[in-house]
């Protein structure tokens, strides 16, 4: 009888511990912590890598390539169609370098590339006195130049002329030495964009692996860039974030100034094509690229978005619709009359149409920054 | 001791006198030769008090020759005799217009302030022929940073922070052997000969607020290299001639062509291509009156970290020509530089493709660099009670004079011309203003006006 008793108390006080064990830190089989999300990165990183990243560089080369046929075939032929078929090649050429700008981490970064080809503002000074000196232009002396008198803009200036009163050059006042010397410097981009292109797929070092396959094998035998897909994962969200603050915080607000009268159109990037809008709009366009997974209009495969909604649902499409919003507001700077944004900065209703888009920008940055990075520590790897 | 003498002297003759007038008197005879005896006692008594005082004072005397003797002695035996320590700082206020980027023609003002440096340089002289000097300077006023724990922060967060800026450097650290005037050897981290700034770098070795512009744009400020050197004194020509370490073309920039090459932000020096450099003066720069030959011959390429990277020698050579007249009230002071690059275009080709240098758009080289600067001064001290030297001063400075293939961009090509006003409070203190104007040779950018004051000193224990 008291043995029972004794057991039936036992039972009770050992039940009772049990109960309480869920809640002990000294519990060696933890239950699953509700703020622990699983997703297998692998398709995503391999889809980014390949069908957003890579296909951009290889787009860019393409595009520098038809670019100096372009230009060779302006010198050859002076006609104005022929200057505005290597205007519309400069455009071709400037979308996928834009839009690659929200992942410019890697062989864009470490091999110099960025300043190589779109170096701003542009040295006007300097640019007379090469034009004035009328050498021969080949791509190799050009190569030992500074960046300031080379790579996208020195040719948008060339091509478009000062952009102050309009975006349109006249055959006549194409010099034959801006024709040569923007054939040389066509040729340079070419070599660059190549050299991008080929550190991506072929070599990132001339001997070592492809860059992008040391992205899609992160922790593998000798890949000393990535340890693991948390550093992967990280390096797409902090590029989406720094061209986001970039545009935003850099290209839109130096020129914007805090006034109209303290605007200054000299920082406002491809002025002179009037193409500053479509640049910044091709920026967040980028980061779209990698949220999604890929390019606008085609087939959905992973991106950012999923490793979000494996997380929170409700945050993946809000930050969805944030991107989108900051696109059409950047698009609308340019109001009801096409206004370039060199002229938006120092009107009034423009500016108000400027803050929208910056203020949408800002929201992005902020959701990008405290509600998307964060989760990489949420992240059951 | 006289006077005691005199009174003898009075009382024997009084006694004579006695003697001779008065009628003898047994009586009274014996009283006087009594009480004359009685002072004769006295009197020997006195004299011997005197001597015993008279040998007092000799010895006291000869311990006090001792004492200074012995004071002497220790004095040349101790150990700061043989310590020097000297300083030397300077604080600023500069005013300059600057331009926001390449395509900016409307400068904005700025002003500023500068603890420019603060020296201190201690020597010891371990016995005639050898002594060693140590220099560190506090650049803008030294460096800090620091490890900070912020609770406040989520779960509390450990930070680095940046506590202050600018740096803490050992400008030199030589060792000297020198047996005579006319020769001596010096190793260590030494100062190298070729701008004059490496000579008059006190504040008051030179006229203008900052240290010569000319100067900074193309070599290293106050070029110190770690070597040996040999130097000496013959017959007013001093001559030097050092086998240093070298510099390392990677870090070479079109704004101050090769003087950010000097070997400085790493822990080790590469020395595979060592630089060898020679000065021979009539006079002495410190002193006054003097001209000067200076040259510098080194190789880079050797000293890449990527040594790869170019093939050719990367050779840089400066000569420099100076010369200072200081007579009476006239300080005339100048200096023209002159240097060479070869393999600039390979140099600046391999500084833009090396992952991780970032030359920006300093990369392109010049083959060939050119400064000057002449600054004169008059001393005002025999016209008016107050120490002043007025002065002007012009400074030229083209790193980027030449390049190996196309045309040089002038935008490096600088002229500062100023004038002032020198105020020595006392001798070791000097207050300067200075009022002058910039030119950018490039027709399409606008001079601009600067303004700078500055307080400095020195002094040498």
């Amino acid at each position: 009888m008291k043995q029972l008793k004794y057991s039936a108390i036992a039972i009770a006080l050992i039940s009772t511990l049990a109960a309480c064990g869920g809640s002990g830190s000294d519990d060696t089989t933890p239950t699953p912590v509700d703020d622990k999300f699983e997703f297998a990165a692998t398709e995503m990183i391999t889809n980014l890598t390949d069908d957003v990243i890579v296909s951009g560089y290889a787009s860019l080369a393409t595009k520098g390539e038809e670019m100096l046929l372009a230009t060779q075939t302006l010198v050859s032929n002076k006609t104005q169609a022929n200057l505005l078929a290597a205007q519309e090649a400069w455009k071709a050429a400037r979308l996928p370098w834009e839009q690659g700008e929200s992942h410019i981490f890697g062989p864009v970064d470490s091999l110099g590339i960025d300043p190589h080809l779109d170096s701003w503002p542009l040295n006007t000074t300097d640019l007379t006195t090469v034009l004035a000196s009328n050498a021969g232009f080949d791509a190799e002396t050009i190569k030992g130049w500074n960046d300031d008198v080379q790579g996208f803009h020195t040719m948008e200036y060339l091509l478009f002329g000062d952009g102050v009163a309009d975006n349109e050059k006249a055959i006549a006042e194409l010099t034959q030495a801006e024709s040569e010397y923007l054939m040389g410097l066509a040729e340079v981009f070419r070599d660059y964009t190549k050299t991008l292109d080929d550190a991506w797929q072929v070599s990132h070092d001339g001997s070592g692996k492809a860059y992008g396959e040391l992205v899609k094998t992160p922790g593998s035998e000798g890949n000393t860039f990535y340890s693991s897909q948390v550093g992967v994962i990280e390096e797409l969200i902090n590029g989406m974030i720094g061209i986001v603050d970039e545009v935003g915080n850099g290209k839109i607000a130096d020129p914007f100034g805090t006034s109209a009268a303290t605007a200054d159109t000299s920082k406002v990037e491809s002025q002179y094509s009037w193409n500053s809008l479509t640049d910044f709009s091709d920026n967040i366009i980028g980061v779209r690229n990698v949220y999604q997974g890929e390019l606008t209009g085609a087939a959905d495969k992973q991106g950012i978005i999923d490793f979000v909604k494996a997380a929170d649902e409700v945050l993946a499409l809000r930050v969805g619709s944030e991107i989108d919003d900051a696109i059409i507001k950047i698009k609308a700077i340019s109001g009801s009359n096409n206004m370039p944004f060199r002229q938006a900065i120092s009107d009034a209703e423009g500016r108000v149409r400027v803050q929208t888009a910056v203020d949408a920008l800002t929201k992005l940055q902020t959701s990008l920054e405290s509600d998307v990075l964060p989760l990489l520590s949420k992240w059951k790897v | 001791m006289k006077t005691k003498l005199s009174l003898l002297a009075i009382c024997v003759a009084g006694f004579n006198s006695h003697y001779a007038f008065a009628a003898p008197d047994p009586v009274k005879l014996q009283q006087a030769i009594a009480k004359q005896e009685l002072e004769l006692k006295q009197l020997k008594k006195d004299l011997a008090e005197l001597a015993a005082q008279q040998n007092v004072q000799r010895e006291e005397q000869k311990k006090q020759a001792k004492v200074i003797e012995v004071a002497k002695q220790e004095a040349t035996e101790s150990k700061f005799s043989k310590f020097s320590f000297k300083s030397y700082g300077s604080v600023n206020y500069t005013s300059d217009e600057y331009y926001q980027n390449v395509q900016d023609t409307t400068p904005e003002r700025r002003g500023r302030f500068d603890l420019e440096r603060i020296v201190t340089e201690f020597g010891y002289q371990f016995n005639d022929e050898w002594d060693m000097e140590v220099e560190i300077e506090y650049e803008h006023g030294g460096t800090g940073a620091a490890l900070e724990y912020d609770g406040f922060d989520e779960f509390g967060e450990f930070e680095s922070e940046i506590e202050a800026g600018g740096e803490v450097m050992i400008e030199k650290a030589q060792l000297r052997y020198r047996p005579s005037d006319a020769f001596g050897v010096k190793f260590g981290n030494i100062h190298l000969p070729i701008g004059l700034s490496s000579i008059l770098h006190k504040p008051d070795q030179y006229l203008t607020v900052l240290r010569h512009r000319s100067e900074a744009a193309v070599l290293p400020a106050v070029w110190n290299e770690t070597g040996v050197g040999v130097f000496g004194e013959v017959a007013n020509f001093h001559y030097q001639a050092q086998v240093v370490s070298g510099l390392n073309s990677e870090y070479f920039r079109t704004y101050d062509w090769v003087a950010s090459g000097h070997q400085k932000r790493f822990e080790h020096v590469n020395a595979d291509d060592l630089a060898y450099a020679v000065r021979l003066d009539y006079g002495s720069f410190k002193e006054g009156s003097a001209i000067g030959v200076a040259y510098y011959y080194g190789n880079t390429s050797g000293n890449r970290h990527k040594s790869n990277k170019v093939s050719g020698d990367g050779t840089v050579s400066i000569l420099a020509l100076s010369g200072a007249y200081v007579q009476g009230p006239w300080i005339l002071r100048g200096q023209y530089l002159n240097g060479t690059l070869s393999d600039s275009d390979a140099i600046t080709q391999a500084n833009k493709t090396t992952p991780g240098l970032k030359p920006g758009n300093f990369a392109q080289l010049g083959s060939k660099s050119e400064a000057f600067f002449v600054e004169a001064g008059f001393d005002l001290t025999d016209f008016t009670s107050i120490p002043l030297t007025v002065f002007a001063n012009i400074d030229y400075s083209n790193p980027l004079a030449e390049v190996e293939t196309g045309t040089a961009t002038k935008r490096y090509e600088n002229t500062w011309t100023s004038v002032g006003v020198n105020y020595f409070p006392i001798p070791e203190i000097v207050i300067k203003a200075e009022a002058g104007r910039q030119q950018v040779a490039v027709a399409a950018i606008p001079d601009t006006n600067f303004f700078a004051l500055g307080v400095g000193y020195q002094f040498s224990l």
